[in-house]
């Protein structure tokens, strides 16, 4: 039986980033990464797009062959299709994440970690020494790794998590299905990405398009079927294409969901922490998990490191992880779900006259403050909405 | 059998299902998991609640008399 200080489960951006960072706060440890796919990043289930700060802090973006495009501008879309331009600089990037999934995981490696790909962990029980013995299954066959640290970042399935007794599950009107396809050959502003609401187009969600090229983007959307009337992601999305661009050439698809919901209750227990969507680190208003995924693995490495070297991996040794991702981003995505809740209230003809008054304000002079005071004084349904924020 | 009183139980359409997950935290006895590329719906301890059926994207999901 392996014995290894710290399992990661998981090689997307939050299991790469903590075996990166556990190896990085502490050497002398032994770290592995198991992925259960062939291929770190593959298949993509995601629609790519990264604000730029947030990635800066993990990597240099300028010139890097994991990125598709760079993002200046982006176009909300009303449900009647009118469009509102907010620009921006730098506001981010759309990401190439089979490549960019495999430059993480480099990092990992190149720190020190080991990488097991086509390796899937299939349960884990208590050791009676208190590690956490793993069953993995791979392409050298059945093991066991004993371990004194388990870090989840098994993505929205979350089976380590549930495995060690934490309550990962996710309320249905928290839960948005979505679908996407790559389509080639449309017409589009590729310095742009565009989110369209409605409640026939994508309800409870949005639709987007995120530009991988000139005339290459990721189209799809996220809804949550209990808005919905019956039809599926798939159906869903078929339909607004057909709507938008009957003629383009569908070159890829992929299916799957982001959780909207807040930071699970507790992300630890003895010798395990859970990290990334698997922990429901998203941005409930935007659905975003990729710069969270990192943010929440950098924190797991960290905590990771500390405790191992300490030789104390209890809960209470733990809880360090799950304190300091609230007051990072936790305590903010608490917020932002009360005003997801909020915005639900509202019908898509408030969105329409909303469009229509953000409009009226200057382009140059449309800021996302500016946006916010015109809403408030001439929209005062908005008003609970806003109050959410701060209560 | 330990929930002989569901009268439907959740199954999959292996050849619909794309593995992503999305209905794994939706199960609220925990009844679903992945092993590599199969879904499982573990028949015995499926209630028959229905809440993986809507929001798979791909209505790879249904329900059948148990």
């Amino acid at each position: 039986m392996p014995d290894v200080d710290v399992l990661v489960v998981g090689a997307g951006p939050a299991g790469c980033v903590a075996a990166w960072e556990t190896k990085h706060a502490a050497p002398e440890l032994e770290v592995v990464l198991l992925e259960r796919d062939r291929a770190v990043g593959a298949p993509v289930r995601c629609a790519e797009g990264v604000g730029d700060a947030g990635l800066r802090e993990f990597a240099n973006p300028d010139g890097a062959a994991w990125v598709a495009r760079k993002i200046t501008r982006v176009i909300f879309i009303a449900p009647d299709d009118t469009e509102v331009k907010v620009a921006e600089r730098d506001v981010g990037w759309i990401l190439d994440r089979t490549r960019f999934d495999a430059f993480l995981a480099g990092e990992a490696c190149a720190e020190g970690a080991e990488l097991l790909v086509g390796t899937e962990a299939a349960g884990m029980e208590r050791a009676p020494d208190g590690r956490w013995d793993v069953r993995v299954r791979g392409p050298y066959g059945d093991a066991t790794y004993r371990a004194k640290l388990v870090v989840g970042a098994d993505g929205v399935e979350a089976m380590v998590g549930r495995w060690a007794g934490l309550d990962t599950r996710v309320p249905a009107r928290d839960m948005e299905s979505c679908a996407q396809y790559v389509i080639q050959g449309i017409e589009f502003d590729p310095d742009a990405i565009y989110l369209q609401f409605g409640r026939r187009i994508a309800p409870g969600g949005y639709a987007w398009i995120f530009p991988k090229g000139v005339g290459i983007a990721n189209v799809g959307l996220g809804m949550v079927a209990l808005k919905g009337d019956g039809r599926n992601a798939r159906e869903y999305l078929d339909t607004w294409i057909a709507q938008r661009y009957p003629r383009g050439a569908r070159t890829a698809y992929t299916v799957g969901g982001v959780i909207v919901h807040t930071t699970v209750k507790q992300t630890h227990t003895d010798g395990v922490l859970v990290a990334g969507d698997a922990a429901h680190m998203i941005n409930p208003l935007s659905g975003g998990g990729i710069v969270n995924a990192m943010k929440a693995g950098r924190l797991a490495g960290r905590t990771a490191a500390a405790a191992v070297r300490a030789g104390d991996t209890s809960e209470r040794a733990l809880a360090a992880f799950h304190a300091s991702w609230m007051d990072l981003l936790g305590e903010d995505h608490l917020k932002y779900y009360r005003i997801k809740r909020g915005l639900e209230d509202l019908d898509d003809e408030f969105f329409n006259s909303l469009a229509r008054t953000v409009n009226r304000i200057p382009p140059h002079e449309r800021t996302l403050g500016r946006i916010f005071t015109h809403a408030l004084v001439r929209h005062p349904q908005l008003i609970p909405v806003a109050a959410r924020f701060f209560l | 059998m330990k929930r002989a009183w569901a009268a439907e139980v959740a199954v999959v359409d292996l050849e619909l299902c794309d593995r992503c997950g999305v209905c794994l935290p939706l199960c609220p006895p925990e009844a679903i998991h992945l092993e590599f590329d199969d879904l499982v719906v573990d028949r015995n301890t499926c209630t028959g609640c229905r809440k993986c059926v809507a929001p798979c994207p791909v209505g790879a999901l249904a329900m059948v008399h148990a």
